[in-house]
């Protein structure tokens, strides 16, 4: 039996305001260590929503999130924020790049937050340039540079402090489909080498014939969930189906 | 990297965001400064004995120090929100609420510290000019450079103090809400503005009554002193917000409902104005509120400034008087008055002289004069009394006298005739003097004055008679009174023009906090827009069409507070209108002008720099 990294239960979120509404109806989840979930669904479906639940900053109305066997909503500001420079990487659609710092120093960021010293700084660092290719941009700001390699700088900083669940949030939404390809491989690869667990909506089917598993979600619950075989084209097919029946899917030459 | 670099970075690298409150800072700190050096001039106990001076100094470098508190904690607040996107993405790169707090109050510490240390070293270069221009107008002669370390040493302490609590304080305002929300803080829509009709009634009422109150009953007003004036201030200044918002409110929903609504840019143009009602308003609402201050000081000041001959002559209305006694020895008198004829013939162009007398009931100061004594002050128009007959003047500026004491003093009663309210004598000497026909004036058995008054030609260039006059000629309690307008004139220019000096540097401090506001709004909108026109220009929106609808949109938040603080400055001025000569009026229509002409021409830059970073960049 794999280690349960992430553990929901019954997760309701609600939204109150001028209109009220349920986004979360009561999800129950479960993602192992080392494990690569895709998370998809029609526009409106929950999807970010159910993410951003486990990311920590948005939180949920009722039932348990567990992560590496801490609830993040029961700690303490001081703890959270901890909590997540060990525990979270965050690589978003649109980013997220501090436009005062550098690259470097927008990797950086999570290190320098956590008093780490320089010396471990440069070593981290260089590790995952390497890794990434992202040597030649490192003194750039965030302006001066693509789309594809923002998000290269992002996952960068989403990985730096090696944290045990990755979260992105339609991390190629922003890509043309060369920067999506290298930055889906991008992931694959930091998926194998650190073995870190990887949970990722987005609602492109190529994309999410990366993973390992998909799941499905539809007006705030979990639909259908469906494993990848050995053949990634027939994984890919079999996500086509599934969207289809949901009514949200779309044609698309692999 | 260090916690350090970061916040140094955040600044170093959106420096144009900052660079128009560190300037007004600056600038507020260094107006203060060179105030306080005024202040604690080691001239000043010579020049200004009784320290008044020094203490009006100080007085308004407190009042910069209170506005430079509101203005920073409004800017802190203003890039706090500027901020929160990413102070979003520092928390959820693991930052925690503390260490965002540290990093805020950091940043405003650094450019706190950076602002003092360069308003003091400006403070400390201009400081010989500045003297100099003080020297000036204080006409002092020795007014040198000096080291100010108390100077120094006080804005130092007072405004890192300020900073430290600003900033404390400020962070305090971080979002404790979740993460998501400082992350699409920016996305997230901007309020518009509630209809609120019984707010706006109500504040409206609240004001017109307490300005009735002035007019009604005195009385409460005067029992309430300095709270009054509060409460007035700040029940205006809610008026002032609810009649701007609900009328920009009520401006764009006729505009909507007009038949022209579809034409052109108006759709675009009134869309916007809606959308960002609220932001517009409290921009505008802030400007009205400065440019008023602004108006108000410097013509408040101007006036008092401009009416200075007539009030000296309003008080002590002859170049010289002299008032001798009964006791007054008549050598001494014949002595005085000889001098200062002798003086007056020799040094001016020419002069005028009037011998009078009149007598008083020492006790409550009641005086009585004759109608030839009268007629021969000269001052007034001559009058010709009949016979029981009597008429009332004036013996205090300013407090209308009772027109029937005469009745304790005569056996018969007289035929009031009439009243004056301008001084025969100067201002203080008698509560009011009545005057009688002759016949009846010998009969009244009271010591009588007798009056000397010399009116000289051109007298407000005299002073150095007066000085001769007054080194020799001096007032002798009990035997005789010397009074001068020339000196008091002196006196009085003196101070008014150094407030006027005061009031000029105070509104250039508003000014330049207005324009401060003003250009971080743009600067903040500007990303914003780009990206709104970028999308519209896609659907077929000439760069002329947004033209059209930029220029509008500033041509509103420029002139519609300049046109509101002009129209409240005029209502404020009409409604003091008798106070005022009507030359002033001339004076401020001209001065309004010239901030029409600064305010067109910033207009026009300020319209053709932000198209260019709008369509071009």
């Amino acid at each position: 039996m794999p280690e349960v990294i992430l553990d929901i239960k019954q997760l309701h979120k609600d939204y109150t305001g001028e209109v009220n509404y349920k986004a979360l109806k009561g999800i129950d989840f479960q993602l192992n260590r080392n494990e690569f979930v895709a998370v998809m669904g029609p526009s409106g479906s929950g999807k970010t929503t159910f993410l951003n639940c486990i990311s920590t900053i948005d939180r949920p109305t009722n039932g348990s999130i567990t992560i590496n066997k801490k609830n993040p909503y029961e700690l303490s500001d001081d703890e959270l924020a901890k909590f997540r420079r060990n525990e979270l990487g965050f690589v978003f659609q649109d980013f997220n790049l501090v436009h005062t710092l550098t690259v470097e120093e927008n990797i950086l960021l999570p290190l320098t937050l956590d008093m780490v010293s320089s010396k471990e700084m440069a070593t981290r660092l260089a590790g995952v340039v390497d890794f990434l290719g992202i040597k030649e941009i490192m003194k750039k700001r965030t302006f001066e540079i693509s789309g594809g390699q923002k998000q290269r700088a992002a996952i960068a900083r989403a990985v730096i402090h090696q944290p045990s669940l990755l979260l992105a949030d339609e991390p190629t939404g922003n890509l043309d489909s060369k920067a999506v390809n290298s930055v889906m491989t991008l992931f694959q690869s930091i998926h194998d080498t650190f073995q870190t667990s990887l949970l990722m909506v987005t609602h492109d089917p190529y994309v999410a014939s990366f993973a390992e598993r998909v799941i499905f979600m539809q007006d705030g619950l979990l639909y259908n969930e469906i494993h990848r075989s050995e053949n990634k084209k027939q994984f890919y097919q079999e996500i086509m189906d599934t969207l289809t029946f949901l009514g949200g899917g779309q044609q698309h030459e692999l | 990297m260090s916690f350090n670099h970061i916040v140094f970075q955040n600044i170093m690298r959106d420096k144009w965001t900052y660079i128009s409150y560190f300037l007004s800072s600056v600038f507020s700190i260094l107006v203060f400064f060179l105030f306080l050096i005024t202040a604690f001039h080691p001239m000043m106990d010579t020049i200004n004995p009784d320290s008044t001076l020094g203490i009006t100094m100080i007085f308004c470098s407190f009042i910069v120090y209170i506005f430079s508190f509101v203005f920073i904690i409004y800017s802190m607040l203003a890039f706090l929100k500027k901020k929160t996107k990413s102070l979003g993405i520092f928390m959820i790169s693991g930052a925690s609420m503390k260490q965002l707090q540290k990093m805020v109050f950091r940043e405003n510490m650094l450019i706190a510290i950076t602002a003092i240390i360069t308003a003091i070293v400006i403070g400390l270069i201009i400081s010989p000019l500045f003297l100099m221009v003080v020297k000036n107008i204080l006409q002092a002669d020795s007014f040198g450079m000096y080291i100010p370390i108390q100077a120094i040493v006080m804005t130092l302490i007072l405004f890192s103090i300020l900073f430290l609590i600003v900033s404390r304080f400020t962070t305090r305002f971080i979002k404790k809400g979740e993460a998501i929300q400082l992350l699409k803080a920016d996305v997230t829509q901007e309020k518009i503005i509630q209809p609120a009709p019984w707010k706006l009634i109500l504040s409206i009422l609240v004001t017109a009554i307490l300005l009735l109150l002035f007019k009604v009953s005195p009385g409460i007003v005067e029992s309430l002193a300095i709270f009054y004036y509060i409460i007035v201030f700040i029940s205006l200044l809610f008026t002032i917000y609810f009649v701007l918002t609900q009328g920009i409110l009520f401006a764009t929903r006729r505009l909507q409902k007009s038949s022209s609504y579809y034409k052109k840019t108006n759709l675009l143009f009134v869309s916007n104005l809606q959308a960002k009602g609220n932001s517009h308003a409290h921009i505008i609402y802030l400007l009205s509120i400065l440019l008023l201050a602004v108006f108000v000081c410097t013509s408040v000041l101007y006036s008092s400034y401009y009416n200075v001959e007539e009030d000296t002559e309003a008080v002590y209305p002859y170049s010289f008087q002299y008032i001798s006694l009964p006791d007054n020895p008549v050598e001494q008198e014949q002595k005085d008055i000889d001098f200062m004829e002798t003086t007056l013939n020799q040094e001016t162009e020419g002069y005028k002289s009037y011998y009078s007398a009149f007598k008083t009931d020492e006790e409550r100061r009641i005086g009585f004069m004759s109608n030839s004594n009268f007629n021969a002050l000269g001052t007034q128009q001559t009058m010709i009394l009949k016979d029981k007959e009597y008429y009332v003047v004036a013996g205090n500026e300013g407090t209308p006298p009772s027109s029937e004491a005469i009745n304790d003093y005569l056996d018969e009663r007289l035929q009031y005739t009439g009243l004056e309210e301008n001084l025969i004598l100067s201002t203080g000497l008698q509560e009011v003097y009545y005057i009688v026909p002759d016949d009846i004036y010998d009969t009244i058995d009271y010591p009588e004055y007798d009056v000397f008054a010399y009116e000289v030609d051109g007298w407000t260039e005299q002073l150095d008679v007066a000085d001769t006059v007054e080194a020799q000629v001096t007032t002798e309690p009990d035997e005789r009174l010397v009074t001068s307008k020339i000196s008091l004139y002196d006196t009085e220019v003196f101070i008014k023009s150094i407030m006027f000096f005061i009031g000029f540097m105070l509104s250039l401090i508003f000014l330049s906090a207005a324009m401060s506001i003003l250009y971080f709004y743009l600067q903040t909108s500007l990303e914003g827009e780009k990206e709104k026109y970028t999308g519209i220009r896609k659907i077929g929106l000439s760069i002329k069409e947004i033209r059209s609808v930029v220029t509008r949109e500033l041509a509103l938040l420029i002139f519609v507070p300049f046109s509101f603080a002009v129209i409240l400055l005029f209502v404020v001025l009409f409604s003091i209108r008798d106070a005022l000569s009507p030359v002033f009026f001339h004076m401020t229509a001209i001065g309004t002008g010239i901030f029409l002409l600064l305010f067109v021409l910033s207009f026009l830059i300020i319209r053709k720099a932000y198209l260019k970073k709008l369509v071009t960049e």
